[in-house]
């Protein structure tokens, strides 16, 4: 029988296994195998290695589940008490735009005043304006840093991540 | 199975404490052998066993309940351990355990045998279980995906963030590892 034949056995034994054969294939295997031996035997060992592998048992640690249910629970109670806060943040954000959108003319105005009493160049005065639409952003970045700073101090096994 | 999918969908969305409970009953055991498989080592699979589940409770609103719950679970947990092991050695969990590479990621000192190989040795009694422990821990992971979890070479892929034909020829590589491993054992 030539090098080749039993080349393409071994490799439809393994697709049979890996992605499953065509019928024309798995006809031609199953001719292949009742004449050859080799092949055969090299078949029934890959049927061996993937039932030892399907058998194959793991211990599992006692209370893995208990455990681990635990600190889901604590960390769950954790993320409720931070959700109002959090809600509590973006609101007042959200409220502060709005107000900064509705008051623009007369904070511009007032920019204007200051720029005349003080003789600040325009640019500077545009860019103070811009400034003073980031305060929100600024503020919710602050808070959302110091919240991560505290987290970073909470011991090790209530923290989210490694 | 869609539904089931997308009922866990909807618990995890509400964070629903019960639901999660019966999660981590339910996969604890396919859970843990996974991550003993890709990490080699028992306490350390402990670890990302509970920081797995950390992460389904914080991210649950990202799962859409449109693939297996098991598939989005082994991806998480997976991450985890890549990412965990990028911050300790600043390379990829592929090619720590690529077996081309220098060193597997399970084998500390290779005149010992792995945390993994003394697990399995312990619990049997043969010689076949022991030798799943001499893979190479990234054929091990696709061999325990597809033959253990049955997974679709499709759904691996997306485990694994790899194209389907890496995955095939992962499982064919491993397949034959997996073989020769036996037979040395048996030798």
């Amino acid at each position: 029988m030539s090098e080749n034949l039993h080349d393409r056995a071994l490799q439809l034994v393994a697709k049979g296994r890996v992605e499953g054969l065509a019928q024309s294939e798995s006809d031609w295997l199953n001719a292949h195998l009742q004449d050859c031996e080799f092949c055969n035997e090299h078949a029934r060992q890959t049927d061996r290695a993937l039932r030892s592998l399907r058998t194959a048992v793991i211990p599992l640690p006692a209370d893995l589940a208990s455990r681990t249910q635990f600190r889901v629970r604590l960390r769950a109670m954790e993320l409720r008490e931070r959700e109002p806060k959090r809600r509590m943040l973006w609101l007042a954000c959200a409220a502060s735009w709005i107000f900064g959108i509705a008051s623009a003319p007369y904070v511009w105005r007032v920019f204007a005043w200051i720029g005349q009493l003080t003789g600040m160049p325009k640019l500077v005065l545009e860019i103070g304006f811009g400034l003073w639409w980031t305060i929100p952003a600024l503020f919710a970045v602050i808070v959302l840093l110091l919240e991560s700073a505290r987290q970073s101090e909470e011991p090790e096994w209530m923290k989210p991540s490694r | 199975m869609r539904d089931e999918a997308k009922s866990i969908a909807r618990g995890l969305q509400k964070r629903d404490p019960d639901l999660l409970d019966r999660l981590i009953e339910q996969y604890q055991y396919r859970l843990f052998r996974y991550l003993l498989y890709i990490t080699g080592d028992r306490a350390r699979a402990e670890d990302f066993f509970q920081e797995t589940w950390i992460r389904v409770l914080e991210r649950g609103h990202q799962y859409d309940g449109k693939s297996k719950f098991e598939a989005w679970l082994f991806a998480i947990a997976r991450h985890l351990v890549i990412d965990w092991q990028r911050t300790k050695k600043a390379q990829s969990l592929d090619a720590l355990m690529d077996p081309e590479q220098e060193r597997p990621l399970q084998i500390a000192n290779e005149s010992e045998p792995s945390p993994l190989r003394q697990v399995l040795a312990q619990e049997s009694e043969t010689n076949v279980q022991a030798s799943l422990g001499k893979i190479s821990a990234i054929y091990r992971e696709v061999l325990v995906l597809r033959f253990q979890e049955e997974l679709q070479i499709e759904e691996m892929a997306g485990v694994l963030s790899i194209p389907i034909s890496t995955v095939k020829s992962r499982l064919y590589r491993g397949l034959e590892a997996l073989r020769g491993a036996l037979q040395e054992g048996v030798a």
